[in-house]
């Protein structure tokens, strides 16, 4: 494995493999979580390569690298913004219909850009990303229902903006 | 599940910005293309040095053999391209101090993977010296760590 191979000698040749590897989706994240802020997408994939290699060690294989480095992200994004974590009781929404072409996607990024902070991480990490509750509370350390209603609360706020 | 890009390609750029800032930070180790020339004058060198840190035990202090390891963990900060041999001469001065009051007896570098990069095998009168020689060792300047344990030939 990419990882095993660069925890033997920490050479750049095996660290570039796994950067190609990964930072594809580091990178969708990013711009996700920034509203498409291409500057601070690029950054934030840095600070969180940085970080990850500082914590290599607390990284178990049995998780997915690539779930625990989305988490780091994640974790790094929310280190650099003010969180908001307050627990909404909002109805449950349906998820946003599929987009059908570049222009509803780029109004997609842009309404996913204006969620607070809390409900985008949420969002973009289940509807965009794929990850269950469970696995965004333990990315987040959230409890499951927080991620539940984070959910729903940057649905509701999706379809308000959405035209 | 919407379908916004689960990947998308940053600028090539940004990959040589992420490798140089780890390479400073110790957290990754740099790729090194020596002209054969060098790598052969690195050998000579490395041999010269060699000859000194490998010599025979002399007129050792009283007291037990300890072995001193030095780590080359994600702290430490390999010496720029081409001053490997400055790090060993440094090293070698510093055996020799140790040398000329009779605590020291043999070192060498490992080769291999893994972060133990090299050791010094030192003789002192307990404990407390042998983490005094530890503590004195000009390895410490470029990060990683040092561990002594007693060696019990």
């Amino acid at each position: 494995m990419l990882i095993d191979r660069f925890l033997r000698g920490r050479g750049e040749d095996a660290f570039r493999a796994l950067y190609r590897a990964h930072t594809p989706a580091l990178y969708a994240l990013a711009m996700h979580l920034t509203g498409g802020d291409q500057s601070e997408a690029e950054d934030l994939v840095q600070e969180s390569w940085v970080r990850a290699l500082t914590a290599l060690r607390t990284f178990r294989a049995q998780s997915a690298l690539r779930s625990w480095l989305c988490g780091v992200l994640v974790n790094v994004r929310r280190g650099r913004m003010r969180t908001d974590w307050r627990i909404v009781d909002a109805p449950d929404v349906e998820p946003i219909v599929e987009t059908n072409s570049a222009e509803d996607a780029i109004d997609l990024e842009r309404a996913i850009g204006t969620l607070p902070e809390g409900a985008r991480d949420v969002y973009v990490l289940h509807d965009v990303h794929g990850y269950t509750h469970r696995e965004i509370a333990e990315l987040l350390g959230i409890v499951e229902g927080t991620s539940k209603s984070q959910l729903n609360r940057a649905r509701f706020l999706l379809r308000s903006a959405l035209p | 599940m919407t379908n916004l890009p689960r990947e998308m390609q940053p600028d090539s750029a940004l990959e040589e910005r992420v490798v140089s800032t780890l390479v400073a930070a110790g957290l990754v180790r740099r790729r090194r293309m020596w002209p054969a020339w060098v790598a052969a004058a690195a050998a000579v060198i490395v041999l010269a040095v060699g000859v000194t840190m490998f010599r025979p035990k002399q007129m050792l202090v009283q007291g037990k053999t300890y072995v001193v390891l030095l780590y080359e963990d994600s702290t430490y900060r390999p010496a720029p391209a081409g001053h490997d041999a400055e790090r060993v001469a440094v090293l070698s001065r510093w055996a020799d101090s140790l040398a000329t009051v009779g605590e020291f007896e043999r070192a060498g570098r490992l080769v291999g993977p893994g972060p133990l990069g090299g050791l010094f095998i030192v003789r002192a009168a307990d404990a407390a010296g042998a983490a005094r020689i530890a503590a004195s060792c000009p390895f410490r300047r470029w990060g990683g760590h040092i561990e002594v344990k007693r060696f019990d030939p």
